[in-house]
């Protein structure tokens, strides 16, 4: 007998298709649980509607990314080109309004901004990269890769109770029921 | 997103304009246009050819003002029928529900080409283009004979003097002479019309031919998408040489690569905008409610922006080519427009055309609601009108007053303009709301409108 400690991380159940998960997504929704999570092989269309999520916060990460690399590019190029060390070629200007000669920098540096905000917001969201997960001690959550789909509901969610919860999967059409334990280290 | 849309719910006729719906409006539009096209047509012909007496000066600003309302209002045609066209070509299913819109606005293209018949006219070209003057005065042509200039021979002989001949000619015009000569120019001026309007009625006839048509089938949708490929070139070159023939032609010594793809960005950035605010009114006036929803208008929104990042895009790229490279061919366009006050019109449609926008029409939720998507597309009317009004009005004093002055004399010309403005704009609208009350105001009868009024993005 092992003497790990143990905790439990949640049911979980399998779904046969996408249709079966998407309706016991909107019944688990409807249950007001919200420390769970639906893990299938591929994108599901509407299935963040069926869950009852709410929308990303990524996007205005993403905006004041975007903001703060066109302010950086503004400064640095009106720095540089005009109060610094102005390159004067052909005799034209530099001042304020010779400012459209540094648009690319200006588009470029937004946009380089705005991408790692997406990158590593999304990242930091997700809480990725993380070199486990609970519900890989389930071996038949393995198939997740493959042709089955699951929904897992976490012992974290405030109205999780083992009866109760198993109920709940059970009546939305889930089989295999598992109580998924993880070891404490 | 209410209940699944099934044929139950689309009238087998269609949806019809109630009678007299929209006959205020007509009515009103017309009358306007009657009225504006009367003062209009004695300004522009008030003037005497070739001599600088008041009334010329006073017809040379009309005719400004007549292009820049005429270069405005045939843009949205313009866009309507590239729309239409992307619509047919790139087999789209969402867009089933606005086609007939677009089919309007694309129709209303070969009417605008009467509006252009006054460039037709010698007395119109004469403080419009100048290159059309050295033209005529090398060949000794009397204004009043201008049709004698489709004499080849003679015409032949004349650009051999544009060379070697005395005077102010030079070697540009010349050059430019297989382009820029007097029966090319009427024929491509008719062409453009003829040719895309005429394309534009045959797809409008195959879409209407459906909702008369008990077992429509995929037919006319094939046929449809095939002409339209054949189309796409005509559309290509006739918003490419309009631009070129109407707009670069004010200065024949300006060259630019990018001038017919920045007018065509305009075309169809406010093309799309007025499809979604036509849209918007009728269904606020109870129509295209079953096969349209927020997912249509949020699709639309999404065009609308993309167009308005295009033209801002291709608006810079021409600016800033012209910037680096510094040769004085190039550099005179910008050069007018950032002289005295024009600059504040100039640095405004860069923040005012771009910047606003592209904030504005960010978020997905602006999209899908109409009530502020109406005030966000005037806005952007308001901006094309400026964006146009900076491409003709500009030239217009340097033009009539021989370069010494930037305005041609004092005042006066904003009231030519907005009368050319309001002239244009009732005939442009007199033609478009009629073609709401004619036909079913989408195909109903058509195999995906179906898919198109359960969209879902």
């Amino acid at each position: 007998m092992s003497t790990q400690a143990k905790r439990v991380y949640g049911y979980l159940a399998e779904f046969k298709s996408a249709s079966a998960l998407y309706k016991a997504a909107e019944k688990v929704r409807d249950a007001g649980h919200k420390k769970w999570d639906c893990y299938s092989p591929y994108p599901i269309h509407g299935l963040d509607h069926a869950m009852g999520m709410k929308k990303s916060i990524l996007p205005y990460l993403v905006f004041c990314g975007g903001t703060i690399g066109f302010i950086t590019a503004v400064l640095l190029a009106y720095t540089t080109q005009v109060v610094i060390y102005p390159t004067v070629v052909q005799a034209k200007p530099a001042n304020l309004f010779t400012i459209s000669a540094f648009f690319p920098i200006m588009f470029e540096l937004t946009i380089l901004f705005s991408g790692f905000t997406t990158l590593f917001g999304l990242l930091a969201l997700m809480q990725l990269p993380r070199l486990n997960h609970p519900l890989f001690e389930s071996k038949q959550f393995g198939r997740v890769t493959d042709d089955k789909f699951f929904i897992a509901i976490e012992a974290r969610d405030p109205k999780f109770a083992k009866a109760t919860v198993k109920e709940l999967l059970e009546d939305a059409g889930g089989t295999n029921l598992e109580l998924v334990e993880e070891p404490v280290s | 997103m209410g209940h699944f849309i099934t044929s139950k719910d689309i009238p087998a006729n269609g949806e019809h304009l109630a009678k007299g719906g929209l006959k205020l409006p007509i009515l009103i539009s017309g009358l306007v246009a009657i009225v504006g096209l009367i003062i209009s047509l004695y300004l522009l012909f008030s003037g005497n050819a070739f001599n600088n007496k008041p009334a010329d000066i006073n017809a040379g600003r009309f005719a400004y003002s007549w292009l820049f309302a005429f270069i405005f209002f045939v843009s949205f045609p313009l866009g309507g029928c590239f729309w239409l066209l992307l619509h047919h070509l790139s087999n789209s299913g969402w867009g089933v529900s606005v086609r007939r819109v677009m089919e309007n606005l694309a129709t209303v293209f070969p009417w605008m080409g009467l509006l252009a018949i006054p460039f037709l006219f010698p007395e119109v070209q004469q403080h419009l283009f100048e290159w059309m003057n050295s033209h005529r005065e090398i060949m000794g042509v009397e204004p009043s004979k201008s049709m004698s200039i489709l004499n080849a021979d003679m015409y032949a002989n004349a650009t051999k003097e544009l060379h070697h001949g005395t005077g102010t000619f030079d070697h540009m015009l010349y050059k430019k002479a297989f382009y820029m000569n007097l029966p090319a120019w009427l024929i491509r001026m008719v062409l453009y019309f003829v040719a895309l309007g005429a394309s534009m009625i045959i797809l409008k006839k195959i879409s209407v031919n459906q909702d008369h048509d008990e077992n429509p089938g995929i037919k006319r949708l094939i046929r449809a998408r095939k002409l339209s490929a054949a189309f796409l070139p005509i559309f290509a070159l006739t918003v490419t040489f309009l631009a070129f023939d109407l707009l670069k032609g004010l200065d024949f010594k300006w060259f630019s690569t990018m001038y017919g793809v920045y007018f065509f960005a305009g075309c169809a950035l406010n093309g799309m905008a007025l499809l979604i605010l036509t849209t918007i009114v009728l269904r606020r006036m109870g129509y295209l409610n079953q096969i349209m929803s927020p997912e249509h208008h949020h699709i639309m929104g999404k065009l609308t922006f993309a167009f308005v990042v295009f033209w801002a895009y291709i608006s810079f790229s021409q600016f800033f080519l012209i910037w680096y490279a510094n040769i004085t061919e190039e550099t005179s366009y910008f050069l007018l427009r950032n002289t005295e006050n024009w600059n504040i019109a100039s640095i405004a449609l860069v923040i005012g055309h771009f910047a606003i926008p592209f904030l504005l029409l960010m978020r997905a939720d602006v999209k899908k609601k109409p009530g502020l998507m109406i005030p966000i597309m005037i806005y952007l009317f308001v901006l094309h009108a400026l964006d146009h009004y900076l491409i003709v009005a500009p030239e217009r004093g340097p033009s009539l007053t021989g370069g010494k002055h930037l305005f041609p004399t004092s005042g006066g010309s904003v009231i030519y303009d907005l009368l050319a403005f309001a002239t244009v704009g009732s005939f442009f609208l007199w033609f478009y709301l009629r073609s709401f009350t004619k036909n079913s105001l989408y195909p109903n009868r058509d195999p995906r409108i179906l898919e198109s009024a359960n969209l879902f993005n």
